[in-house]
């Protein structure tokens, strides 16, 4: 008991402590122009529901959570396999291909900015140069094109996480097994469909609610990238949140927002939860 | 391992090993690409893959005119001593929760670890009035108090995922022979957990050098910045649209957390691994 005391202690002074704060800020009036707090009951709450705005950064949110988290499994899952295959230079190139996971965020998003600049990018250049478009597309300043790149750098630096989980996980399949369907004359697709994919499934679902709640808290890569821009269309929940609280200084609003967030979060938490604690 | 015995199969995983190392490594080649470039190379509209007349400029003025390297030095500081911070207190919090048994071991494992699912930006509404009250808001030292919600709560489970595998008689028998508990904990648990303190250290390191968001809320002199928000603000404010010199220095503050990574991956992957997928 003694033991875990240094870490309970920091644990409650710098995390329970201001996430229950923040939870209850959620029911009061607190503004920059009136910081001291007003207690207001469920006004807040009431305010959300009624704002379309809202509505609409919790369908960005819920769209950018899912296809990024999809993309990223999905990803992840085929460079496993491929990385499990024995080839020359495997491990240089596993090794390598880490790097997108390992850089710091600004770092991320000043790449992917660089590659999506409308005049003097890549992409545009490659685009350009194969005739698919005609015109520089100005890809962080049209509202779709940044929803793409803010989605694309975060699949980009998350599948390295994916694969190393998947590719773990990968090493439990039999080889037994996988050579018995051989002999059946299984190609590959059907291998993956009957065999790996139903004995690494809980791999899978782990990895999925991880990445879940990792891409429900990323902010960094879009703060950086696209400041939730443009016309609000990469606002997400820790975007809204952090703008609400740090530049309209409106902390019962940001709060209230966060606790709808934090009940997000919550449900693929729960899964990840119940795993870690069936073995404890 | 799947089977590839037809020429076509031998074709389709090349070309997707291609793709995706393509796809993985392309964005750090253009990085380095970029950064070695003239700027009158950097800003042709068909832009060159590998520079033509190779320099160094980028890298002089991003170390000259900018205050990188105060943020590298405030990053190593805060990612060092959080890292260190994140280690000894996990270990010790993982040691106690996997070989001792006392009442509300499970709740308060269990709420330690769930501190991961936090939204991080609803806890800095509260860390950032609290700081200001107490003196830590823009010290470095506040800034490595509010990291620990990053790794800690993962780094409490993998440390104890590698405890409770030690066998229980290797810690009676020393018992019996009469050691003490620190003793037990310094000569016999922590050398045995050697890979998993590398794993966990280097893991909150990553995630504090890494950080954006808090460091730019709770630092507010440019003089402690990090390397996130310093590089964030340098290029979006006065030398915006320098992408040569911040193509460099992206590179610069990349170098320390990418040589860690060389030296330490082999223990990284499988422990971080090791704890979740079981």
């Amino acid at each position: 008991m003694a033991l875990t005391l240094p870490a309970l202690c920091l644990f409650v002074l710098f995390i329970f402590y201001p996430f229950l704060r923040s939870f209850g800020l959620a029911f009061f009036e607190s503004t920059l122009f009136n910081p001291d707090p007003v207690w207001v009951g469920l006004q807040n709450f009431h305010d959300l529901i009624q704002d379309p705005t809202f509505h609409r950064t919790w369908t960005t949110t819920l769209i950018y959570v899912l296809v990024t988290t999809l993309l990223t499994v999905m990803l992840g899952f085929f460079w496993a396999l491929i990385l499990n295959q024995a080839f020359t230079g495997r491990t240089i190139v596993r090794t390598v291909t880490i790097l997108p996971w390992i850089l710091p965020s600004t770092v991320t998003a000043f790449l992917w900015a660089w590659i999506f600049n409308g005049q003097f990018g890549l992409l545009n250049a490659v685009l350009k140069g194969a005739g698919v478009i005609d015109q520089a597309i100005i890809w962080l300043a049209t509202p779709s094109g940044a929803f793409v790149a803010v989605v694309i750098a975060k699949v980009w630096l998350s599948t390295p996480v994916a694969m190393s989980f998947i590719l773990a996980g990968l090493q439990s399949v039999s080889s037994e097994e996988v050579d018995a369907a051989m002999m059946d004359g299984c190609g590959a697709g059907s291998i993956i469909r009957h065999v790996i994919v139903p004995h690494i499934f809980p791999t899978l679902v782990i990895v999925f609610v991880l990445q879940a709640m990792a891409n429900l808290q990323q902010i960094d890569t879009i703060l950086a990238m696209t400041r939730g821009g443009p016309a609000r269309a990469t606002t997400v929940l820790s975007i809204e949140v952090y703008q609400k609280a740090f530049q309209e200084w409106n902390m019962g609003l940001a709060s209230a927002i966060g606790v709808a967030w934090f009940f997000t979060i919550a449900i693929p938490a729960a899964v990840y939860l119940h795993s870690v604690f069936k073995r404890v | 391992m799947l089977p590839v015995q037809h020429r076509h199969e031998t074709w389709v995983f090349r070309g997707l090993l291609t793709i995706f190392v393509f796809f993985l490594l392309m964005p750090i080649l253009w990085m380095l690409s970029t950064s070695f470039k003239a700027p009158e190379e950097v800003f042709l509209k068909v832009p060159t893959i590998i520079p033509e007349e190779p320099t160094l400029r980028n890298y002089m003025r991003a170390l000259t005119e900018t205050r990188i390297l105060t943020y590298l030095y405030n990053g190593l500081i805060v990612s060092m001593t959080n890292a260190a911070l994140t280690t000894v207190l996990a270990a010790l919090a993982a040691y106690g929760f996997a070989k001792f048994r006392f009442k509300g071991r499970k709740s308060l494992m269990f709420l330690m670890i769930s501190a991961q699912m936090f939204p991080y930006a609803v806890l800095l509404i509260s860390l950032y009035p609290f700081m200001q009250r107490t003196g830590l808001f823009d010290t470095r030292s506040g800034l490595i108090l509010a990291y620990l919600v990053f790794a800690m709560p993962a780094s409490i489970y993998i440390l104890f995922s590698y405890i409770v595998n030690l066998p229980d008689e290797l810690i009676e028998a020393a018992r019996m022979d009469g050691a003490d508990e620190w003793l037990i904990l310094r000569e016999l648990i922590l050398p045995l957990l050697t890979p998993g303190l590398i794993t966990v250290f280097l893991y909150s390191f990553m995630w504090s050098w890494n950080d954006l968001l808090y460091s730019l809320t709770l630092i507010s002199s440019e003089t402690k910045r990090t390397v996130g928000p310093g590089l964030l603000l340098t290029f979006l404010g006065e030398m915006e649209q320098d992408w040569g010199a911040a193509m460099a220095g992206s590179v610069i503050v990349s170098l320390p957390i990418i040589l860690a990574f060389t030296f330490l991956q082999r223990f990284f992957v499988q422990g971080l691994t090791a704890g979740a997928v079981k």
